[in-house]
């Protein structure tokens, strides 16, 4: 394995640079993904059937402590990424826990809500609006815990086996999913809720 | 301990709040749907661009053009899919 | 008891049950020579946990063979139905589950992986590299398809094959009209071949974009190199499209959802819509990479550079754009306004620009060289005028306002078979046939090869061409007959026979295969065709590091070049290599991911809890992994040069 020291410990050898750009046309992949949920929601927004629409659900409270949940939890990440690269192991475990948390907190409350929409009659089943709404938040919603059990598991190896190429990458790579989590989370915030709320 | 909180991710996280913001006076304050939905879309987009530029280093390394290509590519095509669609079931039909 | 009846066959005949003794006695016979002649260890050891691109490559080759059969089948007996009136060899719902997996296993099972056998093997060779950038997440796709495509199959004989044409339109594919499994099948299936669709295309971009040989420029690329490129960016963009459309219809059968039904506010034009957006430039995703083969094997036979490298790439480079701008074409009969039908009308006529710029290419490429009429390149000869038929018919279906008369009849029908046939069928055999032996070490028969060209392309005409004819007429597509009076008897008779010529030409392919390997000489070297590009360069058969020392490129046809120019492609000393280990993590999670795809079929959700557990428990253990591959040492790289036919150094 060749080690180039002019770069980040992530960048140090051939296969982490292609995991890095890999990732990076992955995350194209996700963008449609997810302007598809978008492409449903749109279309479908108003039609609510017999069932309620946005404006009479959504909540302004849960939905902002949503969002600065992400966008501390985004920033903290982001944190974690530079105590990695001075080397501060420690700081950056820290910030890499304090993220998850933050993130776990988040999906506290979009339970909470999920439960709510069910209990006031906006479940999955209810109209083509509720199932394009719940579908789409569920996505991001199991992107996110998807990305808790895969950032557990980077915690535990960079504990286990401190920062090696193989580690700071793959630390790397989970910032970058962590941080595009909270781009999707902005357009929902914005696109489904305020311009439902508006 | 300063040397943990770099000023630029700093400002970042700090403009990323002031977007926010912004963005909630749609909510918060009497305007027409198409001054409020500017206003969304504006702040959106610069926060995206804030995520992508200050806490993804997208532009760090020499696949930046590569990198911004594959994204502003996926986000042209998103956008293409999305109105495309409008344009079929909403406004012309 | 209703739990069990699911797996009945709803429409049960005698060619289901004989199909069902043949798929017993095939899998019977293949586990009893299996072990006969004690191949489990090499068939594990070599196939199945082999991460190499080339092994990959072939293992998709042997699907997609397997497929265009098994699509084949289903394509002679429509042509055996419709060939009289009133004909009642089939009844109804037979005839609609047939046209369903013909074009299902046409398109996602036979002519995607053609195109990803054609990348994996002969991509990593063009540009110089030792694998694909991850070799593991190669082998993953590989057995997503595989395992997609054996799920799909299985369906016509465990609960009944989907009905609602290769489609699926809602709300005819909603619980209401399709009460049986097949639509599951069909949602489960895709999605699962999907999956490994879009990860062979990270894998490729990655490949292409940062593993070329040094000297080789994005404007050095070969030209399959480039079209592989452009194909693999629109996988990645419009699979996760499919990906989420398909998810919805899943939920809509299974858990009630209304997206796409007529009730609570579902929109069924939704389902088509999102399917063709993603749909449409799937073929262009098949029809790219196919021109890049005719490009590499045009060039060759014609003895010169390929013309118009630049315009070349340059409208590639617009049809990957425009293919994502057209999709509302395949809807104009819808319902919405003049506007978009316009619109996407425009859109659709512009693609005709770069693929017409395209075509002048070719024949300028031919233009005044010394042309070699061997099999390939009869097939791209071949392919100039019939795709550009099927061209221009694209371009008479582009006008909105005339497709409310071409909607929904033959005339499509011929339309597409018209392209699809002479652009990708024909690239795929061009190909097979070109890159041969490359892959086995011997070349195919030659006389055969010629009997096959002529006859698959008469049977073609023969058997689309009429349709042009009763679908102005107005012969509806997937109407299981007809009556005497409507006059299209002769016709379809005609395209029967059509058919007929052209299942003879696919089995005499089998037989040049197998003649092939009876006769044919064996010391053919690993240049036969006298080429110009990198694939050319290494050893036949190839080892497993491709090059023993990376190439150094410098221009489009770097291996002519070397032969002609004096280039020296490998200035550099040998030097240790390093290579990817195997590993049966791909195999055993695709496993698991078809026993999820069959439990999620049939709802049987402890089961569907259970394999995702599998599968969780699959990507921990991989994350946890520590695996850093093995080196191949000078003296070994030495010793396999030397079996292979002499060191290229």
């Amino acid at each position: 394995m060749k080690l180039d020291h002019s770069q980040p410990l992530e960048y140090s050898t051939g296969q982490n640079n292609l995991n890095i750009f890999g990732f990076w046309i992955f995350l194209g992949a996700e963008i449609m993904l997810f302007a598809t949920l978008f492409t449903t929601y749109f279309t479908l927004e108003h039609r609510t059937g017999n069932g309620p629409t946005g404006a009479e659900i959504f909540e302004i409270t849960p939905v902002l402590i949503e969002t600065i949940l992400l966008l501390t939890s985004s920033f903290v990440i982001g944190l974690g990424i530079h105590a990695m690269r001075l080397g501060k192991i420690k700081a950056m475990i820290s910030f890499f826990s304090i993220t998850l948390l933050l993130g776990l907190g988040f999906l506290g409350f979009e339970i909470f809500e999920f439960v709510h929409y069910v209990h006031i009659g906006a479940g999955l089943q209810t109209s083509a609006f509720t199932a394009s709404l719940l579908t789409t938040l569920g996505t991001h919603g199991a992107h996110v815990t998807f990305g808790l059990f895969w950032g557990l598991a980077i915690i535990l190896q960079v504990k286990k086996r401190g920062l090696t190429p193989e580690t700071a990458n793959k630390s790397f790579i989970f910032s970058l999913y962590w941080h595009f989590l909270d781009v999707v989370w902005i357009f929902i915030f914005s696109f489904i809720y305020l311009k439902g709320m508006m | 301990m300063k040397e943990l909180f770099p000023a630029k991710q700093v400002m970042g996280f700090v403009f990323s709040l002031i977007l926010t913001a912004v963005a909630l006076a749609v909510y918060f304050l009497d305007m027409s749907f198409a001054i409020g939905l500017t206003v969304l879309v504006v702040t959106a987009f610069i926060q995206a661009l804030l995520q992508l530029v200050v806490f993804m280093h997208a532009g760090e390394t020499k696949d930046k053009w590569s990198i911004y290509g594959n994204v502003y590519f996926m986000i042209f095509i998103a956008l293409i899919t999305i109105f495309g669609t409008l344009f079929l079931f909403n406004w012309d039909m | 008891m209703e739990f069990f009846e699911r797996f009945a066959i709803p429409h049960p005949s005698p060619a289901i049950y004989a199909s069902m003794v043949v798929i017993g006695l095939t899998v019977i016979a293949i586990i009893a020579g299996l072990t006969y002649f004690k191949k489990w260890g090499y068939l594990w050891r070599e196939w199945l946990t082999t991460v190499d691109h080339k092994r990959i490559g072939l293992m998709y080759l042997i699907s997609a063979l397997l497929m265009l059969f098994r699509g084949g089948v289903d394509a002679i007996m429509m042509r055996a139905q419709l060939a009289t009136p009133d004909s009642k060899l089939l009844d109804a719902q037979h005839y609609n589950e047939i046209f369903t997996t013909h074009g299902v296993v046409m398109i996602i099972f036979m002519a995607m992986p053609f195109i990803f056998a054609f990348m994996n093997y002969i991509v990593p060779l063009q540009i110089g590299a030792r694998d694909v950038a991850f070799p593991r997440l190669n082998a993953i796709s590989f057995w997503l398809f595989f395992m997609g495509a054996m799920l799909f199959n299985i369906s016509f004989v465990i609960g009944g094959s989907p009905d609602a044409g290769w489609t699926s339109y809602f709300p005819l594919a909603g619980n209401e009209f399709s009460e049986s499994v097949g639509t599951n099948y069909y949602m489960i299936a895709i999605q699962i071949s999907g999956l490994g669709s879009l990860m062979t295309g990270i894998n490729m971009i990655t490949t292409i974009m940062k593993m070329r040989a040094p000297g080789m420029t994005m404007m050095k690329m070969p030209m399959f190199t480039w079209s592989t490129l452009v194909a693999n960016l629109i996988i990645v963009t419009v699979f996760p499209v499919l990906t989420v459309a398909l998810a919805m219809g899943t939920m809509d059968r299974l858990f009630a959802t209304n997206f796409f039904t007529s009730s609570n506010g579902g929109m069924d034009m939704l389902w088509a819509n999102l399917f063709w957006v993603w749909g449409h430039p799937e073929v262009y995703i098949l029809i790219l990479p196919a021109f890049g083969i005719y490009s590499e094997i045009i060039s060759t036979f014609s003895s010169k550079n390929l013309y118009g490298y630049k315009s070349m790439v340059a409208s590639m480079v617009i049809i990957s754009v425009l293919s994502c701008l057209v999709w509302a074409h395949h809807f104009f009969t819808m319902g919405q306004g003049a506007a978009s039908n316009s619109f996407f009308s425009i859109t659709t006529m512009a693609i005709a620009v770069p693929t017409g710029v395209k075509i002048f290419n070719w024949l300028f490429t031919m233009w005044k060289g010394k042309i070699r009429f061997t099999v390939p390149m009869l097939y791209s000869i071949g392919f100039i005028p019939l795709f550009t038929i099927g061209g221009v018919t694209g371009v008479m279906l582009a006008m909105s306002a005339a497709d409310y008369q071409y909607h929904n009849t033959m005339f499509l029908v011929a339309h597409f078979h018209n392209t699809i046939i002479p652009g990708v069928v024909f690239a795929m055999l061009a190909g097979l046939t070109y890159y041969w032996p490359k892959m086995f070490g011997f070349m195919l028969n030659e006389r055969i090869g010629k009997w096959t060209f002529w006859l698959l392309s008469i049977g073609f005409v023969l058997a689309f061409f009429p349709m042009y004819i009763t679908g102005l007429d107005g012969q509806a597509r997937r109407m299981y007959t007809y009556s005497e009076a409507t006059g299209f008897g002769a016709l379809n008779m005609i395209s029967f026979v059509g058919a007929g010529i052209m299942a003879i030409a696919f089995a005499l392919i089998v037989y040049n295969v197998y003649y092939s390997i009876r006769y044919s000489p064996r010391n053919i070297g690993s240049d036969p065709w006298d080429a110009r590009t990198l694939e050319w360069a290494t050893n036949t058969p190839v080892p497993e590091y491709n090059f023993a020392i990376t190439p150094q490129v410098n221009s489009i046809q770097p291996f002519w070049d070397s032969k002609k120019k004096g280039h020296v492609l490998f200035p550099a000393k040998l030097d240790k290599i390093h290579m990817p280990n195997n590993s049966g993590m791909p195999f055993i999670l695709c496993s698991i991911f078809f026993v999820w795809g069959f439990s999620f079929v049939f709802a049987i959700w402890p089961l569907v809890i259970l394999s995702t557990i599998g599968i969780f428990a699959c990507l921990v253990l991989r994350s946890f992994e520590k695996d850093h591959g093995r080196y191949i040492s000078i003296e070994e790289i030495k010793e396999t040069e030397e079996k292979t036919g002499g060191a290229k150094l």
